[in-house]
Formats: C-alpha cells, structure tokens, sequence
C-alpha cells in the first residue's frame, strides 16, 4: 500500500481558493476605492494625414506605486524566505532530521577517501529502439565516459534490448514492474546501489536525451570538489524543429535554464532528463520513505509521484542535501510534437508538481514550490482578466483606440520577452517579439493548471501518456518560473 | 468633433460602467505587477552575498580527497 497524504488531493484546490481569495480582495480594494472610469477618447490627427483616436488614461500614480511595491515585496519575501531555508538547512548538524545535510555529511567522512569519482549510468527504456542510439553515443564521446552503462529495459516490445547490447550497454530487464519508470530505477536500484562506493555517482538520463559534451566532465568535478555534493542535475534545451509548437517549448526551455543561470544553479527539480546522484542521498531517502518522507520504505523512488524527478527533488532538499544545477550540465531533449502530447505531459507535470507539494505539507523546504504554485495559479486569473478586458473592449467599440500608457507597458513586455530567449536566435525572438502567441500558448498551460487541479480533486485516473519514441521530459516546469 | 464608437457586439455605455472600471483597473494593477517582475527579470541580478565577507568561509577541505587543498 503507497503511503499517500490524503492532502495530496486537495493541494490544488487549496491554492485556488488561496489565489481567488487574493484577487477577490484585490478585486475589493479596488470597488471600494473607487475605480478611475474609462474617459472618452480624443481624436488627434497624426502626421496630418491619420485620424487618431487615443485616449491618455493611465492609473492614478498611487495606485502604479502600490502595484510596483506589491510586485518587489512579494519578490523579496520569496527570495528571503529561500535564503533563510537553504542556509539553516545547510548548517543543520541534527543528524536525525537533515542526515543528508552538509554539516552532517562532512563530519561523518572526514578523513575518508573512497576513490575518485565514477559514474553509473542508468538509462529507463520503454520501446526506446529509435532514441537510444543517439543518446548512448552522446554518453560514449564524453570527455568523461562513464564507467558503466545500464539500460532498465521496462516491458519493451522492440528492440531496445538489442540496440542497448549493439552499443555495449549492460541490459537490467524489469520483472513485473507495474509503476512504469519509477518502479523500474527502483528495482535497478535496489541492486546497483548496494556496490557503489561514496563516490560512484548513479547517473539517471532519459532515453531520448542527448548529454553536450562536458557534462559528464564539469559533473564530476563538482562531485570532486565537493564530497558534501548529493545531486547535479542537468538544464535542458529543446531539440531542433516541430514548427511552432517545438519553437514555443524552446522558449520555455530558454528562459527555464537562464533563470537557473541567474539563480546561480539553485536547483527546483534535478530534471529526468539527466541527473547525478551520491548512493548516500538516494540511500538515505530510501531509509527514509514511509516515516519522514512519502513512499514506501526502502524505495528511492515514490511509485505514487506522477513527476517522480520533482519528488525526489524535494524529498532530497527534505533531508537536507546540497544539489545544485551547473550552467555547463547541458542536455537536449526532445519536445512534444503536437499539442495533444503537449496538453498530457503539462497536465501530468502541473498535477504531479501540485500532489508532490500536497504529499510533503507545508514544510520550510516546500516553501518555495508553494509559492511557486501560487505564482501559477494567481497567474491564471491575470491572464484571463486580461483576455476577458480585451475582449470587451474589442466588442464594444468599432475604432480602434490607442492607450499610449499601455503601449508602452507592452513594450516593456516585449523587450523582456525578448532579451529572456536571445540566445535561442532570430526565430525564438521573433516569436517572443509577437507577444501576442506566447500568451496564449501560456493561456493553454494555464487551462491544462486548471485542469490538473480538477483531475486532481476528483481523483481521476491520471494519463501517463507514453509517446512512441518521444520524451517526457519530467519535472522542472511543474514550477514553471516564466 | 469627436464622433463616439458604437460597438460591435456589446453595447459601448458598458464601458463606463462602474464594473468595467473595477476590471479595468484589476487588470491594470496586475499589469504593473507583471512588468515590474519582468523588469527585474532583464536587469543585471544583484547577488546580496556578495556583498558581504562569508561568515562560512572554509576551513578545510571539502574535496573527496581529504589530503587537497581548501
């Protein structure tokens, strides 16, 4: 029997009734205050030659500074609440609690040397014949190959088996494994784990994820430097082509790694694309699970998480370990093809980052994904207030008005759009320049939110849609930071 | 003269109605917001440990090996 927080159902209900009570209040302040009114718009002749209707209305410079202030508190007591967390768990010497924290993790292999760092591979495959090729070469031409590499072949109806032996990948079959990928690693585990030293780091990749070149490289020199290490996780990018859709998830993407990059490698999820372990942390979670930690004892990881790198993540963070994303551990992986697989991977994402949170509680470590998930929520109501004004406007006038205030505002918007994906090339600015597609491409991750909360509540069986040879990238951006 | 737009679908007097200056200014306050978020998304990141000496500074080593240097 999974040990599930009977919480982890209504975790999403309970963050839209926190955010609509937020924007009621807001909605409150505002009807009371009493709102500026639309004022008719002034007809101007531009250059001499157009008939210009604009209007000037712009808020009143009080209520500009309460929005502004709003925005820079609410993003100052994130970052503080982070720091404060993050730093009383890395000097925790309670080896109880945070067993996993630096503190404890120095004094307990102070004086040890257990041999350089090695790395053991293991790749989840399910039906992964046309993907695995690519992704094996990309582990072999590393500058730091890895020691072993381990294929957990799970119900495959193809070849993979093959494919993986051809390349002189070890083969672990699954035996009657019913929790898809994460009850696959977990049996994987459970043998491999027992003979790995201090320093044989277990690597977890994807099947259809490629490593750049150097990641293994930077990955164990961080493992080197630092024994208190317990995770690298990799920054993923979005392959090549699949038209607009493919272009829209590279954006995300884009922005996703450069937040990272900002945040100094502060991890939110060690992606299933490509993550690194120390055995120490995945054995403490292990050891963990069923009393401090959701799962059932003895498994690394929760069959019960719909986004299980999410999970282990924060089931890492819970016992206090240092992991950490370096801006070199770069991956690409492939994107959803079309905006079916897209929808089910967001809904199974969003609802897994949401029952995830409902699984652990409110705890100083989840303080951020809390807040994160609010961060998404109160956005849903933003962004179809917005449409929902749009719309009137545009049903109830025939001429087209200029708001020279709001223009500006977009404009604003545009650049950061821009600037935050430049390093995708012309076609991902050009995209965001648009701005108009983005928003609602993230209008349609909203409703699949929206979606994720109701699946959730009710209960339903949730779709762990397997794209024939096609990746899910689990995780990150559950916590979406755009 | 200033000639006033009728409206296509909705009728154009909703738009000086007091609901729609509620919404209109729901809107333009979490407007603002998300523009000043996004304007500290573009802006160099000012990291406030750097400003300060470590407490934390170490020492001793950290590395696997525990004969390496600091």
């Amino acid at each position: 029997m999974v040990k599930t927080s009977n919480f982890s159902r209504w975790s999403g209900v309970f963050i839209a009734l926190l955010v609509t009570a937020g924007a009621g209040l807001l909605w409150w302040g505002v009807s009371a205050s009493g709102p500026s009114l639309m004022e008719r718009p002034a007809q101007h002749l531009f250059l001499g030659v157009w008939n210009i209707l604009y209007a000037t209305q712009a808020p009143a410079v009080s209520t500009i500074f309460v929005a502004i202030a709003i925005a820079l508190l609410m993003a100052a007591a994130v970052a503080i609440v982070e720091l404060v967390v993050t730093t009383r768990y890395r000097r925790s010497g309670d080896a109880t609690a945070t067993p996993l924290s630096p503190r404890v993790v120095m004094g307990e292999t102070r004086g040890v040397h257990a041999g350089p760092v090695t790395v053991t591979a293991l790749i989840p495959a399910h039906n992964e014949e046309a993907s695995l090729p690519r992704t094996l070469e990309s582990l072999q031409e590393q500058s730091v190959a890895p020691t072993r590499i381990v294929v957990v072949a799970d119900n495959c109806t193809d070849g993979t088996v093959e494919v993986a032996r051809r390349f002189g990948a070890e083969v672990f079959e699954t035996r009657d494994n019913r929790h898809k990928k994460a009850g696959g690693l977990n049996q994987a585990l459970s043998e491999i784990l027992d003979d790995q030293g201090d320093n044989d780091v277990v690597m977890v990749m994807d099947a259809d994820t490629m490593l750049d070149p150097g990641f293994l490289a930077e990955a164990v020199a961080r493992f080197t430097f630092d024994r208190a290490l317990m995770a690298v996780g990799g920054l993923f990018q979005g392959e090549e082509g699949h038209g607009l859709i493919g272009q829209f998830q590279r954006n995300e993407y884009i922005r996703y790694s450069r937040e990272l990059k900002r945040r100094r490698g502060r991890v939110f999820v060690l992606t299933g694309t490509a993550s690194l372990f120390r055995p120490r942390g995945l054995r403490a979670v292990a050891e963990q699970r069923g009393t401090a930690l959701p799962g059932e004892p003895g498994q690394v990881y929760d069959t019960a998480a719909l986004t299980e790198d999410n999970e282990l993540t924060i089931a890492l963070k819970s016992l206090g370990a240092l992991v950490i994303s370096p801006h070199q551990c770069t991956v690409v992986t492939e994107l959803m093809p079309t905006w079916r697989t897209l929808w089910a991977q967001r809904l199974r994402w969003q609802r897994g980052a949401l029952e995830n949170l409902g699984a652990y509680g409110i705890r100083p470590q989840t303080a951020r994904y809390w807040a994160q998930q609010v961060g998404i929520g109160y956005g849903v109501i933003a962004l179809a207030t917005y449409f929902l004004l749009l719309a009137v406007m545009a049903l109830a006038l025939d001429t087209w008005i200029w708001f020279p205030f709001w223009f500006g505002l977009g404009a604003v918007f545009a650049v950061e759009r821009v600037m935050t994906v430049w390093r995708g090339g012309w076609r991902a600015r050009l995209l965001a320049l648009l701005l108009v597609p983005e928003l609602c491409y993230d209008m349609v991750l909203n409703l699949a939110y929206v979606k994720g909360i109701i699946d959730s509540a009710l209960g339903t069986k949730a779709a762990w849609k397997h794209v024939q040879h096609r990746s899910e990238v689990s995780g990150a951006i559950g916590g979406k930071s755009p | 003269m200033t000639r006033m737009p009728t409206g296509l679908l909705l009728p154009e007097t909703l738009l000086h109605t007091q609901w729609f200056g509620v919404l209109a200014t729901f809107v333009a306050i979490n407007t603002l917001v998300y523009v000043t978020l996004a304007i500290t998304k573009v802006l160099p990141k000012i990291y406030l440990s750097d400003w300060f000496t470590h407490r934390n500074r170490r020492r001793e080593t950290r590395n696997i090996d525990p004969d390496a240097e600091i």
